[in-house]
Formats: C-alpha cells, sequence, structure tokens
C-alpha cells in the first residue's frame, strides 16, 4: 500500500481511532496493530508477509540464545548466523539475479561455460529496510545495548507500518522501549504530525513526481536526444527530485507515527546545504548513515589504525552503501565517488593550510553530490557516460519551462536559508484547532491530487531498495 | 541505552494535543474528501482490478459518490483544480464511443476487401518503401516500458525522434480510465507519426459494452469480437489512410493461467482486427519469440547465453527483454523505411 493512494486513505483513519480505543488496553492493541501492518504489507504481495514473518521469528530466537549465554564465543557464533541469515535473505531476493548474470558473464569470456541457474526473482518491498532493523536488533542485544522484546513486540518493531517500506531505519533501541507502555493520550503532537503529512505529500506529489514527468524521465531515458542545457537542468533536477521523494516519504512516515504516538527518528535535514561531504551525510538519509557508521564502519576499524585504514574503511563503508541501494554498477559507482569524497577531504583537512571560501566549498560539494546521482539515476553506467557527455554539446533548451526551473531553484534555495521562516510557519500551524488541522489536510490532499496524471501516484524511488 | 546521537532529533517540537484531537482531524479530512472527491473515489474503484481492495473503495465510493453528487461541489472543485491537471485534454473525437453510436455494418452485407489487406512482400512483390521516418510513436502500457526508452536511443542517431507516451494502467477494454480511441486520434492530430510502435495488455479481460450494446465478460468470441472491433478503430486511426506503418506487437505470455487466457484472446482478436490493414499495420508476435508454444519461460538464449528476459511479475519483458522487443521493431522498421536501411 502506498501513502498517497485511495486505498491508505481509507485504512489509516481506522487503524488510527481503532489504535487510539485500544491503546489502553495492550493485549489487544498490539496484535491489531501488528495485523494492521501486516495487511498494510499484503497489499504489495501477501506471500511477502510469510518472509517478514519468518525473519521475525529466526531473529527474534537469535536474540534470546544469545542473551541466555554468557559464552562470549557462543554468542558470537549466534549473532553471525543471525546476520548471515538476514544478509542471505537479501542476497537472494536482492542481488541473486545480479550475480548470476555477472558470474555467467565471467564464465563465458574464460570460456567455462558453466552458466548458474537464473530465475526471475520477486522484490519483497522495503527488504533492505527490514533486515537492516533485524540485525540491528540483534547486535545491540549481543552489544548488550538493549535486553530482547517479547516476540510481539519485536514482530511490531520489525512491521510497524509507517516506516515497514521505506524507512527511517529506527533502531531497536528508539522504538521497542516506546512499545513498554501505552503511548500518552493527552500528549499526542497533532500539529507536528498534520505539516510533516502536508509537507511529505507536496514533496512527493506536488515536486518530485512533476520534476520526473516534465525533465528527469525523459532526459536520463534518452540523453542522446537532449543537449547540454537540458541535460544539466536534468541533473539538477534529480537531485531536488529524490530528495523530495524519499524526504517526503520519510515526512510522512514520521508524521503517521506521531499521530499514533510514536516517533522516530529524523531522516533529512537540509542536505543541499552541506559544506563537506562528512556533512552531507549528516545531513542526508541520516539513519542510514548511523546505522553503516554503528554497524560497518566502526566494526571495520572506523578511523582507528592510521590513515590509509581509515580511508580503506571509508571506502569500504561507502560503496557497500551504495551496493545496498540495489545490485546494479551505478549504485557502486556512486559509493565510490562518495567514498572518495570523503577520503580526500580528510586529507585536505589534515595538509591544508587555509580554508576555501564557504561558497565555494558548498559550490564544490552540492555539484559532486549532483553528479554522483547521474550514475545512480541512470539505466546503466553506458548510458550515465551518455548523459555526462552530452554536457559538452551546447544546444538548445527544450524542456526549460518556469515552472520546472523555478520548482528546482525553489527547493536548492529553500536549503540554504535560514529555518527561521519555515518554523514560524510550523509554528503557527501548529496552533490552529484540530478541526482546521484537517481541513488544510484536507485542502492540500485536493490541491496535490489534483496533479496527479490519470496513471496514479508514482511509486516512492526508495521501494526498490 | 540513553545513548544520543547528536544529529537526529529524537522528539518532536511543538505543542501536544489530546488523542481525541488527532482523530478529529484526520476524520474532519476524511469528510471534506468524501464530499469533494467522493466522485473520484468512486470512478477510481471502478477502474481498479478485481480484489478486496477495489471492493473496499467502492464499498466507500459508492456512498461518497452518490453524496458528492447530491451536494454537486465535487465539480465546482474539479472546474478550478482542472488547470493543475498533467493529463492532455482529448475530446471523445475517434473514440470506442462512436463505435456504438455508428454501429456495424448491415446484417447480410459483405464489407469489400481491399488492397490494403495485403503486404506485397508477402504476395512476392517488391516492397513499398516509405522514404523517411522522422516521428515515430511509441505508446501502449507499461509493457511498452523500458522498450520505448531503448528505441529512442537507437534511432536517436538515426534522426528520428520518438515520443514515448505511456498510459500506465489503460486498457481498450478498459475505456473508463482512458479511452485509446480518443487516444489514438490526438496522438495522430498532435504529432502527426509516421511509425507508431504499439505494446499494450497488461490490464486487459475487463467486461465492456460492444457496437451492439452488449458486454460479454472475457474471453470468449463474443468478448474478442468487439475488443477486435476497438483495435481496429485505433489502427484505422494511427496507419491515417495509408500514410504510416503501424507495429502492433503481440503478447507474450503471461505466467499465470487466467492471465494467459486473456493474453490468447486478445492476440487473437488483434490478428483479426489487423486483417484489412495488412499493408500498413505489422503484427509482431512477440507470443512466438518469448513463449514459443504459448509456454511461458523466464528465460531464454540471447547471444549464445541463458538470459532473464521477464520481470518477476510474470508479466512485463525486463531490459534485457525489451532490448531483444527493440532489436525485433528496429528490424521491422528498416525493411519499412527507405532512411533507415
Amino acid at each position: 500500500m502506498v501513502f498517497p493512494t485511495i486505498e491508505f486513505a481509507i485504512f489509516f483513519p481506522i487503524v488510527l481511532a481503532l489504535s487510539w480505543a485500544l491503546m489502553t488496553r495492550q493485549w489487544a492493541w498490539k496484535p491489531f496493530i501488528l495485523a494492521a501492518s501486516y495487511v498494510f504489507y499484503s497489499a504489495a504481495n501477501p506471500m511477502f508477509c510469510v518472509l517478514i514473518g519468518a525473519l521475525t521469528l529466526a531473529n527474534q530466537a537469535a536474540a534470546k540464545l544469545i542473551h541466555r549465554s554468557d559464552d562470549e564465543r557462543y554468542r558470537k557464533r549466534i549473532v553471525a548466523a543471525a546476520v548471515a541469515v538476514d544478509l542471505g535473505t537479501l542476497g537472494v531476493f536482492k542481488y541473486y539475479g545480479f550475480f548470476a548474470e555477472e558470474v555467467n558473464g565471467l564464465l563465458d569470456v574464460v570460456g567455462l561455460g558453466l552458466p548458474l541457474p537464473l530465475a526471475a526473482i520477486a522484490l519483497p518491498v522495503g527488504i533492505s529496510f527490514i533486515v537492516f532493523q533485524a540485525i540491528s536488533y540483534v547486535v545491540d542485544v549481543h552489544r548488550r545495548v538493549i535486553e530482547p522484546a517479547s516476540t510481539i513486540d519485536f514482530g511490531l518493531y520489525l512491521s510497524f507500518f509507517p516506516h515497514l517500506v521505506a524507512g527511517p531505519i529506527v533502531r531497536a533501541k528508539e522504538f521497542i522501549p516506546q512499545l513498554a507502555r501505552p503511548r500518552d493520550p493527552t500528549k499526542v503532537a497533532v500539529g507536528a504530525g498534520v505539516f510533516l503529512i502536508v509537507i511529505g505529500l507536496v514533496k512527493k506529489v506536488g515536486i518530485a513526481d512533476f520534476l520526473a514527468r516534465e525533465i528527469v524521465d525523459p532526459v536520463f531515458g534518452v540523453p542522446q536526444a537532449y543537449s547540454a542545457p537540458d541535460v544539466l537542468l536534468a541533473s539538477y533536477a534529480y537531485a531536488v527530485q529524490i530528495f523530495c521523494d524519499f524526504s517526503g516519504y520519510t515526512d510522512i512516515a514520521i508524521g503517521l507515527a506521531l499521530l499514533m504516538g510514536f516517533v522516530f527518528p529524523q531522516n533529512f535535514d537540509r542536505p543541499y546545504r552541506a559544506r563537506t561531504f562528512r556533512e552531507f551525510w549528516r545531513r542526508w538519509h541520516m539513519t542510514l548513515s548511523r546505522f553503516l557508521r554503528d554497524f560497518l564502519y566502526i566494526p571495520l576499524g572506523g578511523s582507528r589504525g592510521g590513515k590509509l585504514k581509515t580511508a580503506r574503511n571509508l571506502m569500504l563503508t561507502m560503496v557497500l552503501g551504495g551496493l545496498w541501494h540495489g545490485a546494479a554498477w551505478g549504485f557502486v559507482l556512486w559509493g565510490f565517488i562518495h567514498g572518495g569524497a570523503l577520503v580526500i577531504e580528510n586529507v585536505f583537512r589534515e595538509r591544508m593550510r587555509f580554508s576555501l571560501p564557504a561558497w565555494l566549498k558548498w559550490l564544490l560539494v552540492f555539484h559532486i553530490v549532483v553528479l554522483a546521482w547521474i550514475p545512480f539515476r541512470a539505466p546503466d553506467l553506458n548510458l550515465a557516460s551518455t548523459f555526462v557527455s552530452r554536457l559538452a554539446d551546447w544546444g538548445p533548451a527544450t524542456l526549460w519551462t518556469w515552472p520546472v526551473v523555478f520548482v528546482v531553484v525553489l527547493v536548492i534555495g529553500l536549503q540554504l536559508l535560514p529555518t527561521k521562516p519555515m518554523d514560524a510557519l510550523r509554528v503557527s500551524f501548529e496552533r490552529l484547532h484540530p478541526a482546521a488541522l484537517g481541513a488544510s489536510m484536507a485542502a492540500v490532499i485536493v490541491l496535490v491530487t489534483a496533479t496527479i496524471s490519470s496513471q496514479g501516484v508514482p511509486p516512492f524511488i526508495y521501494f526498490q531498495f | 541505552m540513553s545513548e544520543k546521537d547528536p544529529f537526529i532529533l529524537d522528539r518532536p517540537t511543538g505543542r501536544t494535543l489530546r488523542a481525541r484531537d488527532a482523530i478529529v482531524c484526520v476524520f474532519v479530512a476524511a469528510l471534506l474528501l468524501l464530499v469533494f472527491q467522493g466522485q473520484s473515489i468512486r470512478e477510481s474503484g471502478k477502474q481498479m482490478d478485481d480484489g478486496i481492495e477495489r471492493t473496499t473503495v467502492l464499498a466507500v465510493g459508492h456512498p461518497a459518490g452518490w453524496v458528492a453528487d447530491q451536494i454537486g461541489l465535487g465539480d465546482d472543485v474539479d472546474r478550478l483544480t482542472a488547470s493543475l491537471s498533467p493529463d492532455d485534454a482529448i475530446s471523445s473525437e475517434g473514440g470506442f464511443a462512436e463505435i456504438a453510436a455508428t454501429g456495424g455494418a448491415k446484417a447480410g452485407a459483405v464489407a469489400p476487401v481491399t488492397a490494403d489487406a495485403f503486404d506485397p512482400a508477402a504476395l512476392g512483390e517488391k516492397p513499398v518503401l516509405v522514404p523517411n521516418l522522422e516521428t515515430l510513436l511509441v505508446t501502449g502500457d507499461s509493457l511498452a516500458q523500458p522498450m520505448d526508452a531503448e528505441l529512442a536511443r537507437r534511432l536517436a542517431s538515426d534522426g528520428v525522434r520518438t515520443i514515448r507516451e505511456v498510459k500506465l494502467g489503460t486498457g481498450i477494454s478498459k475505456s473508463d480510465q482512458l479511452d485509446w480511441g480518443s487516444q489514438s486520434t490526438a496522438q495522430v492530430r498532435k504529432n502527426k507519426p509516421d511509425a507508431i510502435a504499439f505494446f499494450l495488455g497488461a490490464n486487459e479481460g475487463f467486461q465492456f459494452q460492444g457496437a451492439d450494446g452488449k458486454s460479454s465478460a472475457c474471453c470468449g468470441p463474443a468478448w474478442a469480437a468487439p475488443y477486435a472491433t476497438r483495435a481496429r478503430r485505433m489502427m484505422e486511426t494511427y496507419r491515417q489512410a495509408g500514410g504510416a506503418r503501424v507495429y502492433w506487437l503481440l503478447l507474450p505470455m503471461p505466467r499465470s493461467a487466467p492471465r494467459q487466457q486473456i493474453a490468447r484472446s486478445v492476440n487473437a482478436a488483434i490478428i483479426a482486427a489487423a486483417a484489412p490493414y495488412r499493408a500498413q499495420v505489422r503484427v509482431l508476435d512477440f507470443s512466438a519469440v518469448f513463449t514459443p508454444g504459448g509456454r511461458y519461460r523466464a528465460s531464454m538464449d540471447i547471444g549464445g547465453r541463458n538470459t532473464i528476459v521477464r520481470e518477476p511479475d510474470g508479466i512485463h519483458l525486463n531490459k534485457a527483454g525489451s532490448n531483444l522487443a527493440a532489436d525485433i521493431v528496429v528490424g521491422r522498421l528498416k525493411s519499412d523505411f527507405e532512411s533507415l536501411r
């Protein structure tokens, strides 16, 4: 089920009302929300519920075994087995086809001709997010950061519908304690929740889908047909599209959770205002950055062990972070560009005796980020290279329309400006009467619905990851 | 446990209200949407595939639509927001309703067979070449993706302008959402394409009213006949009185048995529909290429390598499959257009 759809608009008010009605009776509330979350997930494919159920049981069993034992070797073996099951699941569903194709190609080249069997395997929606959360739970139990939750609490943590399919990646230590007692019905951040839902809808439907339709999809689909001005604008437009699409989704997810009394971590903080790559990764997909830092970069050794090892760890983390998005060389290259930039930035920070002006730092970082999005978005590396080569071919600007240019400049500009005006708007909005909040939400929904084409709302970009 | 990330805010700012206020807020929004968008909810439900989601949406959409009809505010909202719609405004000209209005041929009358019913090359004559391919229209439903982009890329170096107009979720038997009769008329009027590649059929099998006013359930002759009539209407539009070439792609068999039944019926209807226009309408049999013998397969031999050609949904072609489809279409275009030789 996708948030901006009629099905979800029917589903959510019913679930919200029943959720608060049952809140004080936790024995009924937990199974109800778990069932609602599975209904939400089954809209994509009922069989996927079996997978999430199996992952829940396997990781819960591992967590219990780890908790019961004091033998560190045994605990390590169990955590390794659980992580292997999680990553194995991810591997089969997400990477098997890519792996088999690449290995078959390699075998052909060396004339071995022993191809791996090929199968078209359906990718369960949000599998990467689910697997990462399962790993964070088992590892945090192993690290004694948390104690194992009850099976139903852990099941709820993995499947809670607002964050089920595209994050934010909520850590077990952040969510499970919120299940310990009923949420307080006198302290619900209604205004903040509705504000985030409204902003998220505008970002997704009003901006991201508009830019995709008007410039991004045509140019990235057939870059050969366009010259430099269109290609340049399309690259900026994609940077804006992916930000609005993904942050729009997480805004809606966080807003829905707030209405239900739950708090999720923030996932974006005006990433395109970053002046360093380090800062960019503290502002972009923050929950993934945090996950990669805590479960990959630091276990690899982090910045301990000298400059070379730090550089290796950074590159590995970013390339694997790229590969997390999907089985394609474009994602690997994207990770490589970001990893390389972080390494170079570290070297410069230590060696340079002078500092570049702030505006120049921003300009450099922003344009490298935009450049890195090109292989990320392009269907394959050949087309990414064609896309970049078209930047040298100056010709007519066929897709430069005022609305497209305005939206691109507006979204980037808003990230550079101080937050005070936006904060003031949010505070005024939050002060509205609940009925007025509802009316405002309805008005925004009517307006954004009018911008949807007859073919419906395209899926969120991060659903495929 | 209390370790906190400095860059992730973990508490919302601003005032808090009661849970009752959250419910009031959401239900006010829902109520207003039912009043202003009731008709849209009902129409969206009608266009959905059978299943629990459709039933649920219609269970809300019917009463909401009735309320919206009585109040009449929905039309005003539609008028006010019409300028925001990204869809092209198309007239009903050439639409499927016109077929119903004009009816079929008189009983007992035999429509004359014209020379257009024969492809000269198939009769051993010299093929009739069209000098220039300037504009290619690639259209249809989701099946046409990503083949449309692949065709555009391959033909870009030949100076061909490729217009890609994929209408997701549409079907010829599903004209409530999009009337392909009107759509094809609008496309031809707007773009004057020299060639049209048409690939559609992921959303077929709906019951619809034929020219005689009767409607039949998929997928027997009683359903295939009006389907073929609609497809023929579109072929007549696309071929532009013989001035353009049409490449109508038959459906490769899908994995599921009920969908296979629909695909067989659609393919048979297309072959029947194209009969009078063999000189201009090429029916490309993708069923034989991707699913020989009508048997589904996910992978096939391409260039000596076993390659996956279908998406996991068992309906669509994946990138490799679409590339092969583009190869076949380009091959046929080359045999028809002198400028591509």
